[in-house]
């Protein structure tokens, strides 16, 4: 035991005799770990924020399709769904997009119904339900300097201006979905956008047992073929294939990175200079085994790896979870339209850590094998053949 | 599919481990053939020398493949959105046909490479290392399962198809389905907690008893009723154990127990398990070995060791099992 | 008096079966005495080194025997040969092949890195060695900076950690001047008086013409004259 402790030891001192030359390799590696933790880190904050989003979504969603587009769907829709044996309640939705002006922002406006409890638990203030108040998302809020009690003025259909009173703001976390989100009272949206009492915009089906999602879907398909049923799964699995492939991407890009950086790692091993192939010489000369030496290399290796993930894994934490991913934002202008401003809860798990590790440091461990096999079997007598 | 991280490194790393395997069954079939202990040719020398590489190597596999068995779980794990059907590694693995195999193999090749490794701890500090014919020979063996599982491995991931539909641990593992592991979640607990502890009780008395008699028998059955013990515990593990972490009577994932939210705690359960098994193994294989070496050898030594050691691994296996079972208020009366 | 090592028909050949095949110890037989005091003679390229490096096993021979406390130790894997070395001998090189850049103490405990010794077990030995050569206020210095006749003293230090019963030096006074070599003749001197078998390669007469030396074995093209 103490055996591998003081060969450990060496190999710490060995590294800071020569540490120009191995902060250099411990720079480019952290840098790489820190690229590759980055996009993982934010990939999966992403995907872990839009899951979350879609876990209080409704199990399944039934829009109606005219012209091979989104159409507003009949109340008596809703009857004929209800029918359907394994269905329990049915709610109408009614929501639509609005561009605002004076702020040259889209918001999305929705109609609050029963399903939209969840949201309410994240927003700061109260909404009763009057008509004529809403609630804001936190984007909205800032663009109009608007907070609880100011009146958000909103042009309807008919060209004139109708007058909310800010009831309720949602708060900060939930900004990746509230952030451009306005809820107003049912009758305040039929007015606004002058809807037909008979008309919503689409229904959520409410199922009894969980695994009878996709077969209600089929039969509401069958009963009513103008119609699309959304499911949640579905919606979940598009996400989750989108989020891996994205990242998967990136990270095959970087592929030559870490290749490249591999055959670094193994020029290092193999090209010792001749002051470490000396010092080789002189361990073998005054007893130190092959396996020894190995050992001596393989503890270099595994501290300039530690060192190296380390530093990259917590520069790529602070830079997506601190600093907003601010270098990577020119490249993600997909995500950023969406997401107006990151604020991503921090959040890391084992699993992101041991994907990281079999990418960088497994090949770098075993990118050192042969060179330093190729060290530690010097001929003992080597020094004094000089 | 292969875009996803986790698939990507496992894939990348499995060809390395591939490439390391083959060069090293070369090597080893260089060494069956011209190895001669007597010479002191160059070229023995180089072989000799390239023993070490090998060693390394190996260690090098072996770590990497039980990192890789739980990377695997947690990728089938992560994976399990985009199936029909599955709420955990369980209905990812039967996606497809070849998922359960990979693990089958994952952990079969773990027991292998430990076993070669620790023949090779034996070999290479006896004089005149008296089993490298055996070890090389044994070493070929290995290669053809990992080369097996890498294929599998890969057809697995690419063969993955998002619209298929699955069956969950709920399923899979409920007294109601059909198959092996619905029977052994609906295995009577009562009948099952004795099994389990009497036969973890009898590998360790075997084991006590082995260390302090030496009898070359005894030897063998400890190894034997390690092997039982591992699978008797695996049953377990579905049938019973996994009930007392979940604390729903219905839930025998045994993967679930990886997870953060039940504390981790399947890493310390595995790992003490498997290490414990794995070192009774060893230690009836070295009684294998012990003949063929020369009697100066440290041969005993290591095997009271590792006999040792195996013992306090099961228990501390065994308290982790009982833990829940003695202190939470969770009881299985009347299921 | 006991042999402690016993040489056979030793031979060793480098490069067998190519062209630039050759013998640099050829059919050798020898034997020392526990306690004496040995001079391997003989011009540079005589083979004085190769068959130290022999004696002392660092390397095998190709042909022959090599036996130490009667036991056949030619055909020992390097792994063996390692631990016989690491128990039985120390040695004092030529250029004094001290690590640059680590302290005199350091250098000194270095051979015992890769044994179970604990720290503090290393340090007393290392510590009074150090007394002993006089070296004792130098022990957290770099060698770098130390004057030769210094670092001689740390490599003899090193040599010495183990508590070897052979000392074997190569060419110790190659790179001394008189003042120095005297020196080393005390010091070896000293260890002969502590009951050490010494065996030393060199051509300097200052070494091979002292009283301390028992026999002297004269080389000559790999063989002994």
């Amino acid at each position: 035991m103490i055996k591998h402790l003081k060969i450990l030891e060496f190999a710490i001192s060995s590294l800071w005799r020569r540490k120009f030359k191995n902060l250099g390799i411990i720079f480019v590696f952290s840098l790489i770990i820190f690229v590759l933790s980055s996009i993982l880190l934010l990939t999966y904050s992403f995907k872990k924020e839009a899951i979350a989003v879609l876990e209080g979504a409704p199990e399944l969603i039934v829009q109606r399709i005219s012209a091979g587009r989104h159409a507003l769907m009949p109340v008596e829709y809703m009857k004929k769904v209800e029918k359907i044996p394994g269905v329990g309640a049915v709610i109408p939705r009614l929501w639509g997009y609005y561009y605002d002006i004076s702020t040259g922002g889209n918001y999305t406006v929705m109609a609050e119904y029963s399903g939209l409890k969840d949201l309410v638990n994240i927003m700061e203030g109260g909404f009763t339900g009057e008509k004529g108040t809403c609630i804001i998302g936190k984007g909205i809020s800032d663009a109009r300097f608007a907070g609880i009690g100011s009146i958000i003025p909103i042009i309807g259909a008919d060209g004139k201006v109708r007058k909310l009173k800010t009831a309720g703001i949602f708060t900060d976390e939930s900004r990746i979905i509230t952030n451009d989100l306005i809820i107003v009272t049912p009758d305040d949206f039929r007015d606004i956008f002058n809807l037909p009492d008979n008309m919503v915009t689409d229904i959520v089906v409410q199922v009894y047992n969980p695994t009878e999602v996709d077969n209600v879907a089929r039969k509401i398909k069958k009963i009513l073929p103008d119609t699309r049923p959304i499911t949640k799964n579905e919606i979940l699995r598009t996400y989750d294939t989108l989020f891996d492939w994205r990242s998967g991407m990136v990270l095959t890009m970087f592929l030559g990175a870490i290749l490249a950086f591999i055959i670094l790692a193994w020029d290092k091993a193999t090209g010792l200079s001749a002051e470490e192939r000396h010092e080789i010489g002189i361990l073998k000369a005054i007893g130190w085994e092959t396996s020894d030496v190995m050992e001596l290399k393989f503890w270099e290796g595994l501290v300039i790896s530690s060192l190296s993930f380390l530093t990259g894994l917590i520069g790529g934490y602070v830079h997506i979870f601190f600093f907003g991913a601010s270098v990577f934002s020119p490249a993600l202008k997909g995500w950023s339209v969406i997401f107006p401003e990151f604020h991503l809860m921090p959040y890391i798990n084992p699993y992101q850590i041991v994907v990281l590790l079999f990418m960088t440091v497994i090949p770098y461990m075993a990118a050192t094998i042969v060179p330093s096999w190729k060290a530690a079997i010097t001929d003992p007598d080597v020094v004094m053949r000089g | 599919m292969i875009l996803h991280p986790g698939i990507l490194a496992l894939l990348g790393g499995s060809l390395i481990v591939v490439v390391m395997l083959l060069y090293s069954s070369y090597l080893g079939i260089r060494i069956l053939r011209r190895w001669d202990i007597n010479s002191s040719s160059e070229e023995q020398l180089s072989l000799e020398r390239r023993t070490y590489l090998l060693s390394t190597m190996m260690s090098f596999v072996l770590a990497f493949e039980v990192l890789s068995i739980f990377l695997f779980i947690y990728t089938a794990d992560d994976l399990h959105r985009q199936f029909v059907g599955a709420m955990c590694a369980t209905g990812s693995l039967n996606a497809n046909p070849a998922g359960w195999y990979v693990l089958y193999l994952g952990i079969l090749i773990f027991f292998l490479s430990s076993l070669w490794i620790g023949i090779n701890y034996i070999d290479q500090r006896t004089e005149g290392f008296p089993f490298v014919r055996f070890k090389y020979g044994f070493l070929l063996v290995i290669t053809p399962v990992l080369i097996v599982k890498t294929y599998l491995q890969a057809k697995y991931f690419l063969g993955l198809n998002p619209n298929i539909i699955t069956s969950c641990c709920g399923a899979l593992f409920s007294g109601e389905g059909r198959g092996l592991s619905s029977s052994l979640s609906s295995l009577p607990i009562r009948p099952m907690q004795y099994i389990f502890f009497s036969v973890v009780g009898i590998f360790i008395i075997m084991a006590l008893v082995s260390i302090k008699t030496k009898r070359t028998r005894l030897w063998y059955i400890t190894g034997v009723m390690s092997l039982v013990v591992f699978i008797i515990s695996i049953a377990s593990i579905v049938s019973f154990i996994s009930l007392y972490f979940y604390e729903i009577p219905t839930h025998h994932c045994p993967f679930d127990m990886l997870q953060g939210y039940y504390n981790y705690i399947g890493y310390p359960l595995y790992g003490s398990l498997f290490s414990g098994t794995v070192l009774a193994m060893l230690a009836s294989t070295a009684e294998i070995l012990k003949k063929k070496a020369p009697s100066n050898s440290n041969i005993e030594r290591y095997q009271k060791k590792w006999t040792l050691v195996s013992v306090l691994f099961i228990i501390v296996f065994v308290s982790i099992v009982l833990y829940p079972m003695v202190f939470s208020t969770f009881t299985l009366e009347g299921y | 008096m006991e042999a402690i090592i016993r040489i056979e028909k030793a031979s060793k050949c480098i490069n067998r079966g190519r062209p630039n095949e050759i013998w640099p110890v050829k059919d050798v037989s020898l034997q020392i005495l526990r306690g004496e005091v040995v001079v391997l003679k003989g011009p540079s390229g005589s083979g004085k080194t190769s068959l130290l490096s022999l004696i002392g096993c660092m390397s095998r021979p190709t042909e022959g025997r090599i036996l130490i406390h009667g036991r056949d130790v030619a055909k020992l894997p390097e792994r063996f040969l390692t631990d016989i070395r690491r128990r039985l001998f120390g040695f004092i090189f030529q250029q004094f092949n001290l690590i640059q850049g680590i302290t005199v103490r350091e250098n000194i405990m270095l051979p015992l890195y890769p044994t179970e010794r604990s720290f503090r077990d290393m340090k007393d030995r290392a510590e009074e060695l150090m007394e002993s050569l006089g070296i004792i206020e130098r022990q957290h210095f770099r060698v770098k900076g130390l004057s030769g006749g210094e670092q001689q003293r740390v490599a003899i230090a090193r040599a010495l950690i183990n508590d070897p019963e052979v000392v074997l030096a190569d060419e110790p006074t190659a790179h001394l001047d008189t003042k120095l070599s005297k020196d080393l003749i005390e010091i070896l001197r000293k260890l002969k008086g502590e009951g050490k078998t010494i065996v030393i390669a060199t051509h300097d007469p200052l070494v091979y013409e002292q009283d301390i030396i028992d026999r002297i074995i004269e080389m000559r093209d790999g063989r002994i004259r």
